[in-house]
C-alpha cells in the first residue's frame, strides 16, 4: 500500500489531483468560515441585482443580489456531500453483490448478474430520471440513495470478476486448506486483493458523479433551492446568459475543475497499481 | 421493432420528399407572425385545453357565439361583439336567443348549424368530458334548438352575467364530426392534435415538440384577417435564448418579457413591449386553515385570524413588486384583477406597517425564547412552508424576497418548489402551509365565488377559508339584477375576505408581451394572447421575407 | 456466424424483458399507483383513469398485471400520456427521429474526432503535443455535457450568431425550401447540440484509441513491418490503425448508454425536439408513462447498439473470423 502511495505522489499530474481535491474538500468543509456572504442572503434587491464580478463579489451576484462566489463555495459543500455519499453507497453495495455473485456461484451468481446486465442497459439518467418520476420530493438523503442505488451496478461486475480471478489462484485454495473460514478469507485475502481497483473505481464514481448530480439539478429534478447546488445555479443563470453571463459560468467552471481532479487522481492511481496501463 | 423502423423511415422520407414549392403570397393579405412560446400547447379540443399556449391557438381556429369588446366589460350587454351569432335578443328574464350567421363554415366547408351548439353544450358540460369549464357551463340549464340557425339559451335564475355565461366559456364544436365519439374518448381523439374548427385560421400542422403552423382563412365568414401564417415556435423553457430570438428577429412575438427585456424594447427599433389590456391576473399567499397532515383540524398557524393579519401587514409588497416586475410594478389589493369591472372600488385593504406587524406578533405571544432566530410560542416555532410551481420564475422570485422579509421578523418560511401538477395535486389535497396562486383569463367578479367560498371547497378553494357572511355577500352580488347593487355586494364581499387576510395579496402587474415594431394595429386584450390577433397586419412596404411567403 | 448473431439476439431479446421488469418493479414501489396520482380532478378526466385502469388490470392479482404489463410492453403499447391525451408511444414516436439524428451525428463526431486524436496521440506519445491533447480531452471529459451546450451557445449562438440556438429547424421557412436548402437548414440547427453531444464522447475516445495505438504499436509485426523498410504511413495506416481499431468497436456499444442520457441534457438546452427533451418535459408534468415508455426505448436502442458491436468485432476481428 505504502509503495502504491508513493508511486502516486511520484506522479505529477497525480499530485495536482491530490492537491485540488484536498483544497476542494477543504474549501467545502469550512465553506461556512471562507464564504464572505451567507448564501442565501439577498444583499439589496434594488441596488445589486445582477453585479459583474468585481472586488467585493468576485463571482459577481445573481438576481437576487446574492453573492455567488458564497453559492458556488457552498455549492461545493452540497455537490462533494452528495457525490462522496452516495458513491459509498454505490461501492458498498457493489462490493457486496460483486462478492456474494463471485463466491456463491451457481444460480445466486447468474440471476444477481443477469439483473445487473439489465440494469446496464438503462442508460443511467434514464434510470434515475424514471425514479425520479415516480418518487416526488425525494430531498437530499433520497437523492443520495437513488443515485447510489443506480449506479453500483459497474463496480458489482468488475469485483465479481476481481473474485473469480483471486478465487482461481493458489493462495485461497491454500487458504481453504489450513482451515480458514469464509469469512476470513474475504477478510484477509480477498478484500485486500481488490481494494485497487475499488479505490481507482471510488475516486473516479465521485467525479462522475458530480457530474451526474449538476445534470440533475440543472433539469431542476436533483437539489432544490434555495439550498445552493452547481447545477441548479447553472440553470439559473442559463435565463440570463447574455445579460449576466457569469452566473452560469462559474459555477460551470467549479464542476470541471472539481471533476478533473478526482479524475487526475484516479488515472494516478490506476497507473500506481498497474504500471503496464500507460 | 418494426413500428421503430417505420417511425425512422417516416421520419427520413418526410425531410426528404418535400417537392420544392415557392409560392409568393399573392395579395394583399399576407404577413407571418411567429410566437415563441416556453412550453408546448397540451391539446387543441377547446373543453379540454388548459394552458395559455393552448388556448391561444383554438381562440383563432375556433369561434364563440359572440366575444368580450376589447374592455373586457362582462356586464354590459352592447360591448359583446357578433362572432357565430350575428345577433341576439332576450326574450324574457331567463332565456337569451341568438340567430346564427347562415355564411358560417367549420374549415371543412360543412355550414355551422344550431345542432353544433346544443352539441357544443353537451359537451362541455358533460362529467365525462371533465372540462374546467363545466360549472360555469351549468350556470346555463338548457340549449334548445329552434331552427338550423337559432338556438336559445335557458337560465334557472335571472342574473347580470347570463350572456357572458352563454357565450364566453365555450367555443363551438363541429358535431358532424365529433357526435359520432363517446364523450369519454373525446379528449384522446386524434381531433384534439388536427383540430377543424370555424374561426379565422385553419389548422395546418403541429410538429411535435417544435412548432405548430395555422394560415387564415381566407373565405372567414367575418372579417378578413391580416395575416396570412401564425406560427408557434417551442423556444424551451430558457428565457434568455427566447429573448435573445425576439432581438435578433427570428421570432416576432414574445408570450411574456421579464422587466429586463421591458427596458430592452425601449432602444429597440425592431421590437415593441405591448401591454396585456386590461389584465385579467393577481398572484396570492395562499394561507392554509386546515392541518396539512390532519384536514379535519384547523391549521396549527393559520386558523388564527390576528396572526394571518399580522404577516399580511408586514410584508413589503411594494418593494417585492418593484425588485420582480419593476417599476410598472402593481401591488394586488384584494382577489381582483384589473380588468374586472369592480377592481379598483372602495373595499377595504391591509396597509403596510411592519412595525405594527412586529408589535402584533409581540402581542400574540410569538417571542424567540431560545435564540435561534425564530420566533416561537408554547414551544412551536412560528415556521412553515410554501410551494411555489418550479415553472413560474416570477413566482419563484417573488418567494425567494418574501422568505428574506419574514426572516427579518423572525418568522421562517421555507420554499418548496414543484413541477405544475404535483403544485397543483398539493393545493387540491389540501398538502401545504402557504400556496403561491395566481388567478388569471376570467374578467368577471364571479370568479371570486370560484375561490373564496364554502361552495369552491374542493374546487379552487384550496385553503378551505369559509366565512359565512363571505358567502352571503357573494350569492347577493351573483344574483343582483343591477350594476349599482352589484358592485355594492361586491366591494362588500372583498372588504370582509380582505379583513380576514385568507391570503397575502401579491402582484397584479400587467404582464406584457414583446411585439415587432412591423405589425400594425397591435392590441393583446388581458384574457387570451390572439384575442384580437386577426386585425394585425403588416404595410406592404415594412415586409420582411418572411412575410411574402404562402402557406 | 448465424448461431453467434441467433444466440446473441436471445440474449438481446432477454435483456429487454428485464428492463420491463425493472420498470414494473419500480412502478410497483412507487408510492402510491401513479394512475391515482395523475388522476388529478382538474386535469385528467376521471374517465381516461378509469379505463387506463382497467387497460392496466391495476384491480387484478399482481402477477396477471405483470404479464399484462409485458405483453403490452411488446406490443408497443407504453401507456397513456396525459399531457398530450393520446397513447405514450405516439408521443415518443414523433420525436424519436429528431433523437435518432442527433446521436447519430454525435456519433460521428464522437468517433471521428476521438480516433483521430487519439492516433495522432499514440504516434506522438510522450511528446509534448500527446501531454497537452490528454489534458485538453481530460478536461473535456470532465466537464458538464449541459453547461458545455451552454457555453458553446452563448458563444456561437448569441455572440456571433453563426448558428441558430434552438430546434431542429426553422419552421417559419422549413416547408418552403427546396430539399438541399432544407438540408442545409437541418445541419445549421443540428451544429451546436451534436458537436456539444459528441465532444464528451469523442474525449473519451481519443483517451481509448491513445491507449490502444499504443499496444499495437509495440508488437512485433508493426517492428517487423517497420523493419521491412515500409514507408511509416503505411504502416501506420495499413498496419498499426487497423488492429488498433478494433477495441474502439467494443467503445461503440459502451458509447450508447452515454450518449442517450447526453441527448436529455443537450436536448433541453437546445430545444431540440427530441425524446430526451419530452422526458423532461413528462417529468414535470408527471406524465409517468412517457418516462418509463422512453427509459424501455432509451434501453431497447442500447441494447440493439451493443447487438451491433458485438456483431461488428467479430466481422472484422480477423482471428474470430477464421475460427467461425
Amino acid at each position: 500500500m505504502s509503495r502504491t502511495l508513493r508511486l502516486v505522489w511520484q506522479d505529477r499530474r497525480a499530485r495536482v489531483g491530490l492537491a485540488l481535491v484536498v483544497l476542494f474538500a477543504l474549501l467545502a468543509a469550512f465553506a461556512s468560515v471562507v464564504a464572505s456572504h451567507d448564501p442565501t442572503a439577498q444583499l439589496d434587491l434594488v441596488g445589486k441585482q445582477y453585479q459583474p464580478p468585481s472586488l467585493a463579489h468576485p463571482f459577481g451576484t445573481d438576481f437576487y443580489s446574492r453573492d455567488l462566489l458564497s453559492r458556488v463555495l457552498h455549492g461545493a459543500r452540497i455537490s462533494l456531500s452528495i457525490a462522496v455519499l452516495s458513491v459509498a453507497v454505490s461501492i458498498v453495495l457493489g462490493t457486496a453483490v460483486g462478492l456474494a455473485a463471485g463466491l456463491a456461484g451457481g444460480l445466486v451468481d447468474q440471476v444477481l448478474m443477469r439483473g445487473v446486465d439489465g440494469a446496464l442497459a438503462m442508460p443511467r439518467l434514464f434510470l434515475v430520471l424514471v425514479v425520479v418520476a415516480l418518487w416526488e420530493d425525494i430531498g437530499v438523503v433520497g437523492l443520495v440513495l437513488i443515485l447510489g442505488l443506480t449506479s453500483w451496478f459497474d463496480t458489482s461486475r468488475i469485483v465479481r470478476a476481481e473474485v473469480l480471478s483471486v478465487k482461481s489462484r493458489q493462495f485461497i485454495a491454500a487458504a481453504r486448506a489450513v482451515g480458514l473460514g469464509l469469512r476470513g478469507i474475504v477478510g484477509r485475502h480477498l478484500l485486500p486483493n481488490i481494494a485497487g481497483p475499488i479505490i481507482v473505481m471510488a475516486t473516479l464514481g465521485i467525479g462522475q458523479m458530480i457530474l451526474l448530480e449538476a445534470g440533475l439539478s440543472y433539469l431542476g429534478v436533483g437539489v432544490r433551492p434555495p439550498t445552493p447546488s452547481w447545477g441548479q445555479i447553472i440553470a439559473d443563470g442559463q435565463q440570463v446568459l447574455r445579460t449576466a453571463p457569469w452566473v452560469a459560468l462559474f459555477p460551470g467552471l467549479a464542476i470541471v475543475v472539481t471533476v478533473l481532479a478526482f479524475s487526475l487522481l484516479g488515472d494516478g492511481v490506476r497507473r500506481a497499481l498497474d504500471p503496464r496501463s500507460q | 421493432m418494426p413500428r421503430i423502423c417505420a417511425a425512422l423511415i417516416a421520419g427520413v422520407l418526410a425531410t426528404a420528399c418535400v417537392a420544392e414549392r415557392i409560392a409568393p403570397c399573392p395579395d394583399d393579405w399576407c404577413g407571418t407572425a411567429v410566437i415563441a412560446t416556453p412550453a408546448e400547447a397540451d391539446v387543441l379540443f377547446p373543453p379540454s385545453t388548459q394552458g395559455d399556449i393552448g388556448r391561444s391557438i383554438i381562440d383563432l381556429v375556433f369561434t364563440r357565439l359572440a366575444d368580450l369588446g376589447p374592455d373586457l366589460n362582462t356586464v354590459d350587454p352592447t360591448s359583446f361583439e357578433p362572432r357565430l351569432a350575428s345577433s341576439w335578443t332576450r326574450e324574457d328574464s331567463l332565456t337569451i336567443v341568438f340567430s346564427l350567421n347562415p355564411s358560417a363554415r367549420w374549415h371543412d366547408g360543412a355550414p355551422v348549424t344550431a345542432e353544433d351548439v346544443a352539441f357544443t353544450y353537451e359537451v362541455y358540460r358533460d362529467s365525462l368530458v371533465g372540462s374546467p369549464a363545466r360549472p360555469r357551463v351549468l350556470q346555463i340549464a338548457g340549449v334548445d334548438v329552434r331552427d338550423p340557425h337559432t338556438v336559445a339559451f335557458r337560465f334557472p335564475r335571472a342574473y347580470l352575467e347570463q350572456l357572458f355565461d352563454a357565450v364566453y366559456h365555450m367555443w363551438i364544436l363541429p358535431k358532424h364530426l365529433l357526435g359520432a365519439v363517446p364523450r369519454g374518448e373525446l379528449v384522446s381523439h386524434p381531433f384534439g392534435r388536427n383540430p377543424i374548427g370555424a374561426g379565422p385560421y385553419r389548422f395546418v400542422r403541429w410538429r411535435a415538440g417544435e412548432s405548430v403552423e395555422l394560415v387564415a382563412d381566407s373565405a372567414y365568414f367575418l372579417a378578413r384577417p391580416g395575416l396570412r401564417r401564425v406560427i408557434w415556435r417551442s423556444t424551451g423553457g430558457d428565457m434568455s435564448a427566447a429573448i435573445t430570438q425576439l432581438f435578433s428577429g427570428s421570432v416576432d412575438v414574445l408570450t411574456y418579457l421579464p422587466p429586463e427585456a421591458v427596458q430592452r424594447t425601449e432602444t429597440s427599433d425592431e421590437i415593441r413591449a405591448i401591454a396585456y389590456q386590461p389584465s385579467t391576473f393577481y398572484s396570492y399567499l395562499l394561507f392554509n386553515f386546515r392541518d396539512p397532515a390532519d384536514p379535519t383540524r384547523p391549521h396549527p398557524l393559520f386558523a388564527d385570524r390576528a396572526l394571518r393579519r399580522a404577516l399580511a401587514v408586514a410584508v413589503d409588497r411594494a418593494a417585492a413588486v418593484r425588485a420582480v416586475d419593476g417599476a410598472d410594478g402593481i401591488v394586488a389589493d384584494g382577489p381582483v384583477s384589473p380588468a374586472m369591472w369592480i377592481y379598483g372600488a372602495e373595499y377595504e385593504r391591509l396597509p403596510y406597517d411592519a412595525a405594527r406587524g412586529r408589535r402584533e406578533l409581540t402581542q400574540l405571544g410569538w417571542r424567540d425564547s431560545d435564540g435561534d432566530g425564530v420566533l416561537d410560542r408554547y414551544g412551536r416555532r412560528l415556521s412553515f412552508s410554501i410551494i411555489v410551481p418550479e415553472t413560474s420564475a416570477q413566482r419563484r422570485r417573488f418567494a425567494q424576497i418574501i422568505q428574506e422579509q419574514f426572516k427579518s421578523l423572525g418568522v421562517e418560511m421555507r420554499i418548496t418548489e414543484l413541477d405544475f401538477n404535483t403544485f397543483l395535486q398539493r393545493a387540491e389535497t389540501g398538502r401545504f402551509d402557504v400556496f403561491y396562486g395566481s388567478y388569471g383569463g376570467d374578467p368577471s367578479p364571479a370568479s371570486i365565488s370560484e375561490v373564496w367560498t364554502r361552495d369552491a371547497i374542493g374546487g379552487f378553494n384550496f385553503g378551505s377559508y369559509v366565512n359565512p357572511d363571505v358567502d352571503h355577500a357573494v350569492r347577493t352580488a351573483l344574483d343582483a339584477r343591477d350594476i349599482e347593487t352589484a358592485r355594492g355586494r361586491w366591494t362588500d364581499a372583498v372588504s370582509l375576505i380582505n379583513g380576514d387576510a385568507p391570503a397575502i395579496w401579491i402582484s397584479c402587474t400587467v404582464p406584457k408581451a414583446g411585439v415587432h415594431r412591423r405589425f400594425e394595429n397591435v392590441s393583446i386584450r388581458g384574457d387570451n394572447l390572439t384575442a384580437t390577433l386577426p386585425l394585425w397586419r403588416v404595410p406592404t412596404a415594412r415586409r420582411l421575407p418572411r412575410d411574402r411567403y404562402d402557406n | 456466424m448465424h448461431r453467434f448473431v441467433a444466440a446473441r439476439l436471445l440474449q438481446a431479446v432477454a435483456i429487454v424483458f428485464l428492463v420491463g421488469t425493472l420498470t414494473f418493479l419500480l412502478l410497483q414501489l412507487a408510492p402510491g399507483d401513479p394512475l391515482s396520482s395523475t388522476s388529478s380532478s382538474l386535469l385528467v378526466p376521471r374517465t381516461v383513469v378509469e379505463q387506463q385502469r382497467r387497460a392496466f388490470g391495476l384491480d387484478r392479482p399482481i402477477l396477471e398485471q405483470y404479464v399484462r404489463y409485458l405483453g403490452n410492453l411488446a406490443r408497443g403499447d407504453f401507456g397513456y400520456s396525459y399531457r398530450e391525451h393520446r397513447p405514450a408511444w405516439h408521443a415518443i414516436r414523433d420525436r424519436l427521429p429528431n433523437t435518432l439524428l442527433l446521436a447519430a451525428a454525435a456519433l460521428v463526431v464522437t468517433f471521428g474526432l476521438g480516433i483521430g486524436l487519439g492516433v495522432a496521440q499514440g504516434l506522438r506519445a510522450g511528446s509534448r503535443v500527446d501531454d497537452v491533447l490528454s489534458l485538453v480531452s481530460l478536461t473535456v471529459y470532465s466537464t458538464p455535457v449541459f453547461w458545455l451546450g451552454i457555453v458553446l451557445l452563448l458563444l456561437f449562438g448569441e455572440t456571433l450568431r453563426w448558428l441558430p440556438v434552438s430546434g431542429a429547424t426553422d419552421p417559419v421557412v422549413y416547408d418552403q425550401l427546396s430539399l438541399l436548402a432544407q438540408a442545409w437548414d437541418r445541419i445549421r440547427h443540428l451544429t451546436l447540440p451534436a458537436v456539444t453531444l459528441g465532444a464528451i464522447g469523442a474525449a473519451a475516445t481519443a483517451r481509448f484509441q491513445r491507449a490502444a495505438m499504443l499496444d499495437v504499436i509495440r508488437q512485433d509485426f508493426i517492428r517487423t513491418a517497420r523493419a521491412k523498410g515500409l514507408a511509416e504511413r503505411t504502416v501506420v495506416l495499413r498496419h498499426a490503425l487497423r488492429n488498433a481499431l478494433l477495441p474502439v468497436i467494443t467503445l461503440f456499444g459502451l458509447a450508447f448508454p452515454l450518449l442517450l442520457g447526453g441527448t436529455v441534457l443537450v436536448e433541453t438546452v437546445f430545444a431540440w425536439p427530441g425524446m430526451g427533451k419530452l422526458t423532461v418535459d413528462a417529468i414535470h408534468g408527471r406524465d409517468y408513462f412517457v418516462v418509463t415508455g422512453a427509459a424501455v426505448l432509451a434501453a431497447v436502442m442500447v441494447v440493439l447498439g451493443n447487438l451491433l458491436a458485438d456483431i461488428l468485432y467479430r466481422v472484422l476481428d480477423p482471428r474470430t473470423r477464421e475460427a467461425a
